[in-house]
């Protein structure tokens, strides 16, 4: 399954990290990944216990791994939408421009729409200094959001 | 806190801030993930957050300061002011809190849906900031499709596509549109 040459290079954006000259193919609706690129584009790395970023791993079951990873003996292409679809990540796609952007999976974006806790952040001022709502806990906030438009 | 959830950046906000010249900490959410993260559909957008760190207001559209587009007129919402000072007063035992259910509706929990709105609306961002805005227009409309009653996405894509007034207008009126904002509803 080399890539033929009319295929060009593909913009993967995860996490909102975009990463740019990707030899991925579309194969059907799902983006397919060289093995060997997965860690750098995606931060996700294969390994014996399953698919894993950091501490976390998500685990394979036989036909998962066999739609992730194909069915040849020597796996060198892991099809992301199928990881994606497991994980509960929303995609969107361009296929004129070739970005595919892969929103977060399903325990984060759940976790932090749950219940009345308000969710954590860090974003930079003008002045680029980064201010987390943690710094201003036990005070009472009023959260206000604007844009210029 | 203000949370500036506007694509523009720093570039288009740098003067609104500068010019307000505020005493609170004033943040940029140039990919309006905090945004997400809050649920906001629209700004602006206000929520309280307790000294426990406990949503009890959320996404009250308010503007404290208004100006009649004919008078020119400019009015303080005292209404929604007042309530603000009586929490501040009052605290957990202020009137003004809004109960678990209030909470529920105003921020209602993530959905698949919702979520592949916010990456269609994304990738519409990531291809006008990388010199292919002609793309994405029917990404924009994708996420309007699933997430109809996000504005903040609508108006955001109207700002960095350059719609006109008009389309604007007719868009915000229409009759089959999910309202522009919810009722300020301060239970009293």
């Amino acid at each position: 399954m080399a890539a033929s040459a009319s295929d060009s290079l593909i913009t993967l954006i995860v996490n909102g990290n975009a990463a740019t000259g990707s030899r991925a193919q579309v194969r059907g609706d799902d983006l397919w990944l060289p093995l060997d690129e997965l860690p750098a584009a995606t931060a996700w790395e294969l390994k014996p216990e399953g698919v894993c970023q950091g501490e976390t791993c998500v685990p394979l079951s036989p036909s998962q791994k066999a739609a992730i990873l194909g069915d040849e003996t020597t796996a060198s292409w892991f099809n992301f939408s199928e990881f994606a679809r497991l994980i509960e990540e929303p995609v969107a796609s361009d296929e004129e421009e070739r970005v595919w952007y892969f929103g977060p999976p399903g325990w984060e974006w759940r976790s932090r729409s749950a219940g009345t806790a308000a969710p954590d952040f860090t974003a930079p001022d003008l002045a680029g200094d980064p201010h987390s709502l943690r710094e201003l806990r036990g005070k009472k906030m009023l959260l206000l959001f604007w844009a210029s438009w | 806190m203000t949370i500036a959830a506007d694509a523009g950046g720093r570039d288009v906000v740098e003067p609104w801030i500068r010019a307000a010249s505020p005493s609170h900490v004033a943040l940029l959410d140039p990919d309006l993930t905090i945004a997400g993260l809050y649920n906001v559909r629209n700004v602006p957008s206000a929520f309280w957050i307790d000294e426990s760190g406990r949503i009890v207001r959320a996404n009250d559209p308010i503007y404290v300061l208004r100006r009649d587009r004919a008078t020119g007129e400019t009015s303080r919402n005292e209404t929604y002011l007042n309530a603000v000072r009586d929490w501040v007063i009052n605290g957990s035992s202020s009137k003004f809190l809004a109960d678990e259910a209030a909470l529920e509706k105003r921020r209602p929990p993530a959905t698949f849906t919702g979520m592949e709105a916010a990456a269609n609306f994304e990738l519409g961002v990531y291809l006008i900031r990388h010199g292919a805005a002609a793309r994405a227009e029917r990404h924009f409309d994708r996420a309007r499709q699933l997430a109809p009653d996000n504005w903040t996405f609508r108006r955001q894509a109207w700002s960095l596509s350059g719609a006109t007034q008009e389309a604007i207008v007719a868009a915000i009126r229409d009759p089959a549109a999910p309202a522009f904002y919810p009722d300020l509803d301060l239970g009293d």
